[in-house]
């Protein structure tokens, strides 16, 4: 199953034009028994997708090796150091994420962090060395990635959620009214001990005063006011255009 | 996920709390004073604790580690932009990592100088060529010894 993975993963991405690989059950089982055996440390990277390297023309041996255990992976390959470019592919899509299987997602994290960490590495030695940092458009793909795998989980997560409990919202809240009359959507937080037993909670009031009442109205008034003129300048600008354009030019 | 991350409430009894797919990003820095060989530095968000970065640099990336300290770096207020407003620079939190099994580790020169050959036929070429005729075109008279055009004849 792994091995499986494994292959699906590398044959469906690859991260520069170096270093696509495309490891296919039958021809490099070996890969496949490293992949099982030193999991982290030996993954191929894979952050970028670009599917128009997925053929199998480019086979270029992986860099499994793990000297320094781990350390050397807060670095680039040796041969992009000194580059002033270096090449990298499109970001993640949701759509494309979202075909993925949970444990590829949660592994592809992992490559992500750690590609993450690597241009962080390079991002700081570059500001100490007072040179210019090579292809800084990879820290935003890689944030961009970062953000839409959390969205895609998110979906799933509220998915299940909502077929399991009815449950729409994963951390309980209501609605409260706040000092200053304005109503918000209150979130709960867990505590040790009962409400009436929190002095600093007590504190904080949930109610308005009685003299703050005149000011909910009267904003209330402003916000209705705002919004009936809204919809009169919305038909009048239309009456305009219908008279300006009239549906005969538009057909002829 | 990146707004204020609230951890679920701890009491006796309960399970070891596990993050899975953590935010957390670990920079490796060059250090500004001279460090012992098997000690590599950090700098890591502010939430994170030692046992975090153990276990962060145990588990990813496989790295055994010794020993590990932190501290935190305050960065200035006081500098001012154009308004004169105060600036803050954003404060962070420095690990010293201690690499266990006697292995040791030297911060490497990840931008050394590389010679750039420009293609034939191209713009830089161009520029590279008359920026050498330049050069050799200011060079003084080699004739005079290293002595200026100042002093005559």
């Amino acid at each position: 199953m792994a091995a499986a993975v494994a292959s699906r993963l590398t044959a469906a991405i690859c991260r520069q034009f170096q270093r696509v690989v495309t490891v296919s059950s039958h021809t490099q089982p070996q890969y496949a028994t490293q992949a099982l055996s030193k999991f982290h440390s030996c993954q191929p990277r894979q952050m970028y997708d670009s599917w128009w390297f997925r053929s199998s023309m480019n086979n270029r041996a992986l860099h499994t090796s793990c000297v320094r255990k781990g350390l050397e992976e807060f670095f680039d390959l040796p041969e992009n150091w000194g580059e002033q470019t270096v090449k990298s592919g499109a970001p993640w899509t949701a759509k494309q994420l979202r075909v993925k299987s949970n444990e590829d997602l949660h592994k592809l994290w992992y490559v992500l962090l750690k590609e993450k960490n690597m241009l962080l590495t390079s991002e700081q030695e570059a500001k100490r060395q007072r040179l210019p940092m090579p292809s800084p458009e990879r820290l935003k793909k890689v944030e961009r990635s970062m953000k839409r795998l959390d969205t895609v989980v998110k979906e799933r997560e509220d998915a299940l959620r909502l077929l399991q409990t009815g449950q729409e919202k994963g951390r309980p809240g209501e609605w409260r009214r706040n000092v200053f009359g304005k109503t918000f959507w209150y979130r709960f937080r867990e505590h040790p001990i009962p409400w009436y037993l929190n002095s600093r909670y007590k504190r904080r009031r949930f109610f308005e005063p009685s003299h703050v009442a005149p000011y909910t109205r009267l904003s209330l008034e402003k916000y209705l006011r705002s919004k009936i003129r809204k919809e009169k300048r919305d038909k009048r600008n239309q009456k305009r255009f219908a008279a300006m354009f009239p549906k005969k030019t538009a057909l002829a | 996920m990146a707004k204020r991350i609230i951890y679920p409430l701890y009491q006796l009894g309960n399970p070891q709390l596990r993050l899975f797919r953590p935010t957390f990003n670990l920079t490796l820095v060059r250090p500004g004073k001279e460090q012992p060989p098997d000690t590599v530095q950090f700098r890591i968000p502010m939430e994170m604790t030692k046992f975090d970065v153990r276990n962060y640099l145990e588990k990813i990336y496989s790295v055994p580690v010794a020993a590990v300290r932190t501290r935190i770096q305050y960065c200035t207020n006081k500098k001012r932009n154009h308004l004169n407003q105060r600036v803050k620079r954003p404060d962070y939190k420095v690990a010293y990592v201690q690499l266990a099994q006697q292995q040791t580790f030297q911060f490497p020169d990840i931008f050394p100088e590389k010679d750039k050959k420009h293609e034939e036929g191209s713009v830089e070429e161009m520029q590279e060529k008359f920026m050498e005729d330049e050069r050799q075109r200011q060079k003084p008279d080699p004739r005079r010894g290293g002595v200026t055009e100042w002093f005559g004849l």
